[in-house]
């Protein structure tokens, strides 16, 4: 009976190691990582921006992409408009209220696939302490060996998602000059496997 | 309407300095303090939803906690009235003073929290314990049995004048909409005096605002002035400090500035509204000279 047991025990930790085998952990590359976004200006055009410091972890599962999860935190004085005044409104209390809330930040809380090197990532999206879901269209673009460091493996995604300024406290700033209130995002960003 | 409703400059100032007006013609009717208490609680909450936006349950951002500042300071304005008198000045002063401190914690517990004493921080913290002074020092005001003309315009101008200094350094500061809240209660407090000075050019004699009003609004500039202070990332700190001393001013006009106020009746309004608006100007042009480079009135 005691064998028995010793086995099953076995049987279960080798299939537990061989499923968490297959999660691969990844760090964010904040020095490879470009989180954009974009707004309608009022009437005119189209205003961008972008946050420069982005760190996180990644796990991807292939075997299961339901195993994989992301956790990303985007530095809120890190916004760059191309203009100095409206980067300091951006980080002002009417909108990102840095001094308040330094961080922006995402967590996963499912993840699917849609074909081989694409998928869907849903999480919380959290801004100036309010939390809303977003889902966001994940590509994987490449993961690889460097050429100069076999050692190192990077992987390489690309994510669209849209939010509303309507739902976090620059609502009523965004509305009274006219910005949005749809905002798209787009991430470009590299990890390195750990 | 909406369309009207909806410019800035209408909001900030044209309507709430109209307002301040009608309240101040109101307060020369026959209307009860009761009912012209209500009434500026009603308009003081209305300027807030329309600038911040309706409340939000439960307020997380320091600019959501606004509004139910407004209303707090509006049941300790109520209180006033009853308690004050059976308190006596000292524990009516510490009431006021407990209230604005408790309001300073709680719009800025996450920065205390975060622990880091930056300049902008001691900024706030000078600017919220000034402001707290004065509004403590403004709260009980003495009964005259014969009022001097400066008396009824010693609170409100001290209103006009921190809101307006705290408006042109929010907007300056990155902080815009605050800046427009900040101009809506300076132009309420803008028009009452206007409707009053006129009264006492006139040879008439000008209506106090009733001390639960009078606390009710010094509540509402004062936090929204540590907010600015807390929060607008670019808000010059000096300018900051001066623009929270008009209340203070203001008491001290009821002592030891009083050989300041000249004797001509019709003057001493004039000179007192001075003498209480000087640190707001040197605060406006403080911000105006050292603003950040490019700064605008507006979001760019």
């Amino acid at each position: 009976m005691r064998r028995k047991l010793t086995a099953a025990l076995a049987f279960a930790s080798m299939c537990a190691f061989a499923s968490a085998a297959h999660a691969d952990n990844y760090e964010i590359d904040g020095q490879h990582a470009w989180v954009t976004f974009t707004i309608k200006h009022g009437i005119y055009g189209t205003a961008h921006g972008q946050f420069d410091a982005v760190k996180g972890a990644i796990v991807m599962d292939k075997v299961d992409p339901s195993k994989s999860s992301v956790k990303a935190e985007i530095e809120v004085g890190s916004v760059h408009t191309a203009y100095d005044q409206r980067d300091s409104d951006l980080k002002g209390p009417d909108f990102f209220n840095a001094a308040e809330f330094p961080a922006i930040s995402f967590e996963s809380t499912k993840v699917e696939k849609v074909s081989d090197k694409t998928g869907k990532v849903t999480g919380n999206l959290t801004i100036s302490g309010v939390s809303k879901e977003i889902t966001l269209d994940v590509t994987l673009v490449n993961e690889a060996p460097a050429p100069w460091d076999a050692t190192l493996t990077k992987a390489a995604f690309t994510a669209t998602g849209k939010v509303s300024t309507a739902d976090f406290p620059m609502a009523k700033a965004a509305a009274g000059f006219g910005l949005g209130p749809d905002v798209d995002i787009v991430i470009d960003l590299e990890a390195v496997k750990k | 309407m909406s369309a009207l409703l909806g410019n800035p400059m209408v909001v900030t100032a044209a309507l709430p300095l109209l307002l301040g007006v009608v309240m101040g013609l109101l307060a020369r009717s026959a209307l009860p303090a009761s009912v012209l208490f209500l009434l500026w609680a009603a308009l003081l909450l209305f300027f807030y939803r329309d600038t911040l936006g309706p409340p939000v349950v439960p307020p997380v951002a320091a600019s959501q906690k606004l509004i139910y500042l407004a209303f707090a300071g509006i049941v300790l304005g109520l209180l006033s009235e009853y308690l004050f008198e059976r308190l006596g000045t000292g524990a009516a002063r510490a009431l006021v003073a407990v209230a604005l401190v408790a309001a300073f914690s709680w719009l800025g517990w996450r920065r205390i929290a975060g622990g880091a004493l930056d300049l902008q921080m001691i900024a706030a913290i000078a600017t919220g314990l000034l402001a707290t002074i004065g509004a403590a020092l403004l709260a009980p005001p003495r009964a005259s049995p014969l009022p001097r003309a400066e008396e009824p315009f010693l609170v409100p101008a001290a209103i006009l004048a921190l809101c307006l200094a705290g408006a042109i350094i929010s907007v300056l500061g990155a902080s815009i909409v605050t800046g427009q809240l900040l101009g809506s209660l300076a132009a309420l407090a803008g028009g009452w005096c206007l409707i009053q000075y006129i009264a006492v050019l006139r040879g008439g004699e000008a209506v106090a605002l009733s001390r639960g009003t009078g606390l009710s609004l010094i509540h509402a500039g004062a936090t929204v002035l540590i907010q600015v202070a807390l929060l607008a990332p670019k808000a010059n700190p000096a300018a900051l400090v001066l623009s929270s001393l008009p209340p203070i001013v203001a008491a001290l006009v009821q002592g030891p500035l009083q050989g300041f106020v000249p004797g001509a009746r019709p003057l001493r309004p004039l000179v007192a509204g001075l003498l209480i608006a000087m640190p707001a100007m040197l605060a406006i042009l403080t911000a105006l000279v050292w603003a950040p480079h490019g700064a605008a009135l507006g979001f760019s």
